[in-house]
C-alpha cells in the first residue's frame, strides 16, 4: 500500500511551548486516519503543518510526496481542506460560494452534485449568511471536496451537528473513501472515530500516545469492566479473598477494571456464587470503549 | 486664486484636489477593509489553501478599485464641468485617467503593506480615513499650500497625496504646455513599488486574532 502522508520526527515549538514533540506516523492511500486528542494536544498544529500553513522546527512531513510548506499549486489542486473555523461572505449564495472555489481547481466536481452530496440542494439559492451553523459547516465540507481531492483534511468537521446531520455526514465521508479519497480527520467524538477511522492516533501533550485500528487499541489498551451488586453481608475484603483482586464501590456496584485476568476472576467468582447459592444481581461484563482507551491514553482515567 | 506658484481657478483647485482625496480615501479604505475582513474571517486562509494563484486575488483587488475609481472620477469631472463650469483642455482627461490608475496602484500597495499591523476589522476601516484626512490638510486638497509653512509643503511633496492632487490640479487648469508631469509618477511609483515589496514580506493569509 502506498502512503499518502509520511511524518518523521516532527517537532514544532511556539516559544517555550512544545506543540508537537517528535511525532511520526503514516497515512495509507484510501484510508480514513483519525487524529484524536484533547484541546491543545497538538492536533491542529499537526494538520497545519501537513496543510502547508506552518513550517516544522524539526523533522519532515511528506504529503502526496511533497513538502507541504514549499509545495506548488499543482499539489494544492489535489488537496481538500475543511478548516476548523467557518466564516463566509454572508451576501453570496451557497451556489455562488461553491462555484467560486470550483473555478480554482483543474477537475472540479459539478456544483449541483457537490451540493447534493453534502445535503444542501434545497439551500442552493440561500445566502450563506442565513444558514444555520450546521448548514454552514456543510458549505465548508462542499468547499473541501469540490476539487475532487486525492487527500482530504477534516478538522473537527461535525462540531455543532445534530445527531441526524452527523449520521448523514458519516455516510458522505464513507462514500468519499469508497471513491478512493484518503482522509485525515480530527474529532472530539469517540463514536465518530470508532465508526469512521480505519486507523487512528491519540495525541496528548504533543506526542502520539497510542496508534492503531480502534479494535486493536481497544483490545490492547482497554480494560474490561466487571460489576455487580455487592451481595448482602459481603464486604469488599471478603470479595478480594474470593476473587484475588480489589473491587471498588461505584454507583453502589462492586466494580473492577480487568485485563487478561478477567477469565480467572470470573471463574472464581462464579464458582463461589454457585457453591454458596448467591445470586449476583445486575451482573455485567462491559466491553471497553474507545472513550476508555482515550481517557487511559491521555491520562484522564482517574 | 494662486496655489503652488501658478494661477488656478477655485473649481480646478478643488476638483483636482478632491479627486485625489477621493481616490486615496476610496482605494485605501476599500483594500484595507476587504483584505483585513477576509483575512480575519478565515477567507484568505481558505483561498491560500486552494490552487488559486495569489496574483489572482491581488488582481481582483486592483481591478475592482480601478472600476470604482474611474466611476468616481467620471462623477467628479461631470459635476465640475457641467455644474461648476470647469473647462479643461481635451487632453487633460487622458492625464486624469493616467493619474487615476497611478493613484489606485500606489494606494492599493500602501494599503496592502500595512494590513499586517491592522489586527481588527475596526482598525482597518478607520485607518483609511485617519491617514487620508490627516494627509489632506498638508497636501493642497482643502487648503492652498501657500497657507502652510514652507517645510510642511516640501515634506508633503514626497508623500503620495500632494503630488497626485497637484498634478490633477495642474492638468485641469493648464492652458499651455504638457498636461503630464513626471514627478507624480516618480513619487507615487516609488511609494507603490516600495509598498509592494514591503507587502511581499509582511503580508499574511492567516487570521491574526484567534
Amino acid at each position: 500500500m502506498t502512503d499518502v502522508i509520511e511524518v518523521n520526527n516532527l517537532t514544532r515549538r511556539f516559544g517555550r511551548l512544545v506543540a508537537i514533540d517528535d511525532i511520526s506516523f503514516t497515512v495509507h492511500e484510501g484510508e480514513i486516519f483519525g487524529l484524536l486528542g484533547e484541546n491543545g494536544a497538538g492536533k491542529t498544529t499537526t494538520l497545519e503543518i501537513l496543510e502547508g500553513f506552518q513550517k516544522p522546527d524539526r523533522g519532515s512531513a511528506l504529503v502526496l510526496g511533497h513538502n507541504p510548506y514549499t509545495a506548488h499549486r499543482q499539489w494544492r489542486d489535489r488537496i481538500g481542506l475543511v478548516l476548523q473555523e467557518s466564516d463566509f461572505d454572508p451576501v453570496h449564495t451557497v451556489t455562488e460560494t461553491v462555484s467560486l472555489f470550483a473555478g480554482f481547481f483543474s477537475h472540479p466536481r459539478a456544483v449541483d452534485e457537490t451540493l447534493a452530496l453534502v445535503g444542501l440542494t434545497a439551500k442552493a439559492k440561500e445566502r450563506v449568511g442565513r444558514l444555520s451553523g450546521g448548514q454552514k459547516r456543510r458549505v465548508d465540507v462542499a468547499l473541501g471536496i469540490i476539487g475532487r481531492p486525492s487527500l482530504l483534511f477534516l478538522d473537527e468537521p461535525t462540531t455543532g451537528f445534530d445527531p441526524i446531520a452527523r449520521a448523514d455526514f458519516w455516510t458522505v465521508i464513507e462514500g468519499l473513501r469508497d471513491e478512493g479519497t484518503s482522509i485525515v480527520l480530527t474529532t472530539h467524538y469517540m463514536e465518530e472515530a470508532e465508526r469512521l477511522c480505519d486507523r487512528l492516533a491519540i495525541m496528548a501533550k504533543g506526542q502520539i500516545v497510542a496508534e492503531g485500528t480502534s479494535s486493536t487499541l481497544i483490545s490492547e489498551m482497554g480494560a474490561t469492566t466487571l460489576r455487580f451488586e455487592l451481595p448482602r453481608g459481603l464486604g469488599l475484603d471478603a470479595l478480594r479473598a474470593i476473587t484475588g483482586i480489589d473491587f471498588v464501590l461505584r454507583d453502589n456496584l462492586a466494580t473492577a477494571l480487568l485485563g487478561a485476568e478477567l477469565q480467572s476472576v470470573l471463574r472464581r467468582l462464579m464458582t463461589w456464587a454457585e457453591s454458596t447459592e448467591v445470586h449476583l444481581h445486575r451482573l455485567e461484563v462491559l466491553r471497553p470503549s474507545l472513550t476508555d482507551v482515550f481517557l487511559g491514553a491521555t491520562g484522564n482515567d482517574r | 486664486m494662486a496655489a503652488a506658484g501658478y494661477p488656478i481657478s477655485a473649481i480646478a483647485f478643488y476638483s483636482g484636489g478632491l479627486t485625489a482625496y477621493g481616490l486615496m480615501l476610496g482605494t485605501f479604505t476599500s483594500v484595507m477593509v476587504a483584505v483585513v475582513g477576509a483575512r480575519e474571517a478565515g477567507w484568505l486562509k481558505r483561498f491560500r489553501a486552494s490552487p488559486m494563484p495569489p496574483g489572482a486575488y491581488l488582481a481582483g483587488q486592483i481591478v475592482f478599485n480601478v472600476i470604482v475609481s474611474i466611476a468616481l472620477v467620471v462623477v467628479m469631472m461631470a459635476t465640475a464641468t457641467l455644474v461648476y463650469g470647469l473647462r479643461p483642455r481635451a487632453d487633460a482627461y487622458a492625464a486624469v485617467l493616467a493619474y487615476t490608475l497611478l493613484g489606485v496602484f500606489c494606494f492599493t500597495a500602501i494599503a496592502l503593506a500595512i494590513t499586517r499591523v491592522m489586527t481588527t476589522d475596526e482598525m482597518a476601516s478607520s485607518a483609511g480615513p485617519f491617514v487620508t484626512i490627516a494627509l489632506s490638510f498638508t497636501s493642497g486638497v482643502f487648503l492652498p499650500p501657500d497657507l502652510l509653512p514652507h517645510w510642511l509643503v516640501t515634506a508633503s511633496n514626497y508623500l503620495p497625496l500632494e503630488p497626485l492632487a497637484q498634478s490633477l490640479q495642474h492638468a485641469l487648469s493648464l492652458r499651455v504646455g504638457s498636461v503630464f508631469q513626471w514627478h507624480p509618477f516618480i513619487v507615487l511609483g516609488a511609494w507603490g513599488v516600495a509598498a509592494f515589496v514591503a507587502a511581499r514580506w509582511t503580508f499574511t493569509w492567516q487570521p491574526l486574532r484567534k
